[in-house]
């Protein structure tokens, strides 16, 4: 069955995320069998169910927010804490239009506005910082297992196979290899509970990659040694 | 093989015991010195700028440069079930130690060199075990080991050096120079080189030489410590990180005017400029200790 390209599917990619599936057979079929649009897809719904079970948690913006804001708007004279008394008697005569607007009863409307579009954008980013640190770090960690996970176990079934073929070799070169690959599984422990403790440390990623790098070149000097013994 | 084999049976019987016990040792003494090792010397004229490799599995490569337009090449087996080849291929000369049988025991495959080779010689050097000691010679060179320690004196040129376990010293050394490990130790005394490139894992590293304008010196471990030493009149750019381990400095650095360091957001972590700061040095390691301490 002819199916559609990576490129081709990318225009369904924005009304897919919204629940909307394409009539067209091939474009089911392409996230069926690629593997790379599919994780793309996993990778925005878990995007998705994380900001939406934070925006759940988080609806209102906390208190402090709007203290903080009155705080600064009455600081720079936008705001008066006191009320006239005439004023007063006025406002009880108005009907209420609300806590927001008898917050800020006096204030011009774009000012405001522009108050209220900042209070808007502190509050969308108080926020999405935690839910963008997350899901981030939740990135990080995936993308890092992903590279890492078949490494580890390609090194791992390596190493099996390997013990069998140095026991001929120089004991003294074969010890210093075992010892060495002691060392450096040692390190690929460290360094993977330093990356899942903290998945965007950088320094922690490099010496992981690093370690399974020299991993991988004692593998390969074990298996030479012993394939020149037998 | 014994000796004895070669004494037919009849002459014993005929033989008084006066000579009987002459015969004995003598014939022991021979057989100890047919198990000895057999020391080889082998020249071979060569031009300008030679390559000479030397695959070895166990044993002291000692290596040193003269004057002559030669190689000489002194070797000298552990046993007699193994055998040097050296043979020249127009201006390189290739050295191998070879098993004259399948089942030659791990302590038979050893075998000594001595070499004197021009000083504008380029090296390749595989040796596992034992000892590598190069001294004097000045062309390319690369040394691979896995528990060898690798001592090089007045080397010069592209400097290479892969161990696995073994220790890497280098004095006073010019040029370029690249070296790995896992659990050796680096000590660079007396440098004069303008490019170093040091990492091991869980091994030490000692600096202690000249940094050069315009060189860049990279010192990198996972643990262990990290040490340069540095003089009044130095001048370098300095970036000195460890993720979860300690930077110790003596140095009265300043914020570097060249360039604009942003500080990680993760361990601990030193930047800044000693006088001019024309060369430059990092620094890095996982948890260890790095120490930039004042030259005594």
């Amino acid at each position: 069955m002819a199916t559609i390209t990576c490129r081709e599917f990318l225009n369904y990619l924005e009304p897919w995320m919204e629940g909307e599936r394409p009539p067209d057979a091939h474009a089911h079929a392409h996230v069926r069998t690629c593997s790379h649009c599919s994780s793309i897809i996993n990778d925005l719904e878990m995007i998705h169910s994380e900001a939406r079970s934070w925006s759940v948690s988080e609806q209102d913006a906390p208190e402090r927010v709007w203290i903080s804001l009155r705080a600064q708007l009455e600081q720079e004279g936008l705001i008066q804490e006191t009320i006239p008394a005439s004023e007063d008697r006025a406002q009880a005569a108005a009907p209420r239009t609300g806590w927001f607007a008898g917050l800020f009863p006096r204030l011009p409307r774009p000012v405001l506005a522009g108050a209220y579009l900042a209070a808007l954008v502190a509050v969308a980013f108080a926020l999405s910082g935690p839910v963008n640190k997350r899901v981030n770090e939740a990135r990080w960690l995936k993308g890092t297992q992903i590279s890492t996970s078949p490494l580890s176990a390609q090194l791992n079934f390596a190493e099996q196979n390997s013990n069998s073929y140095v026991t001929r070799s120089n004991p003294v070169v074969a010890a210093s290899l075992h010892q060495n690959l002691a060392i450096v599984d040692n390190y690929i422990a460290l360094c993977e509970k330093s990356v899942s403790e903290d998945p965007q440390n950088e320094v922690a990623r490099d010496y992981l990659f690093e370690a399974y790098q020299q991993k991988a070149d004692l593998l390969t000097q074990l298996t030479e040694r012993g394939e020149n013994v037998q | 093989m014994s000796s004895y084999h070669f004494v037919p049976a009849q002459w014993l019987p005929k033989t008084n015991w006066k000579t009987a016990g002459l015969l004995v040792p003598s014939l022991l003494l021979c057989s100890v010195v047919s198990a000895a090792p057999r020391r080889q010397e082998q020249h071979f004229k060569v031009a300008a700028h030679p390559v000479i490799t030397i695959h070895n599995p166990n044993g002291l490569i000692t290596v040193k440069a003269w004057t002559k337009a030669e190689v000489m090449i002194i070797s000298t087996p552990a046993s007699d079930r193994i055998e040097v080849d050296a043979e020249q291929m127009g201006n390189r000369v290739d050295v191998s130690t070879r098993e004259l049988s399948d089942s030659v025991a791990p302590d038979d495959m050893r075998a000594d060199f001595q070499i004197n080779v021009p000083e504008d010689a380029e090296l390749q050097i595989h040796n596992d075990a034992g000892n590598v000691s190069v001294a004097n010679v000045l062309g390319d060179m690369n040394v691979e080991t896995v528990a060898a320690g690798v001592d090089l004196e007045d080397a010069a040129g592209y400097l290479s050096v892969k161990t696995v376990g073994g220790s890497f010293t280098c004095i006073r050394c010019a040029g370029r120079i690249e070296a790995s490990s896992i659990s050796g130790n680096f000590r660079l005394l007396d440098l004069r080189s303008y490019h170093v490139w040091a990492q091991t894992s869980s091994g030490n590293i000692l600096f202690n030489g000249e940094f050069l304008p315009n060189g860049t010196y990279s010192l990198k471990n996972y643990s262990g410590v990290i040490e340069v030493r540095f003089s009044p009149g130095d001048s370098f750019d300095l970036s000195a990180t460890s993720l979860k381990g300690k930077v110790n400095n003596e140095a009265k650095l300043t914020p570097s005017p060249h360039q604009r360091h942003f500080m990680p957001r993760w361990g601990n972590a030193l930047f800044g400029t000693f006088n001019e700061g024309r060369a430059k040095i990092e620094m890095t390691s996982f948890d260890g200790t790095i120490n930039i301490l004042k030259r005594d």
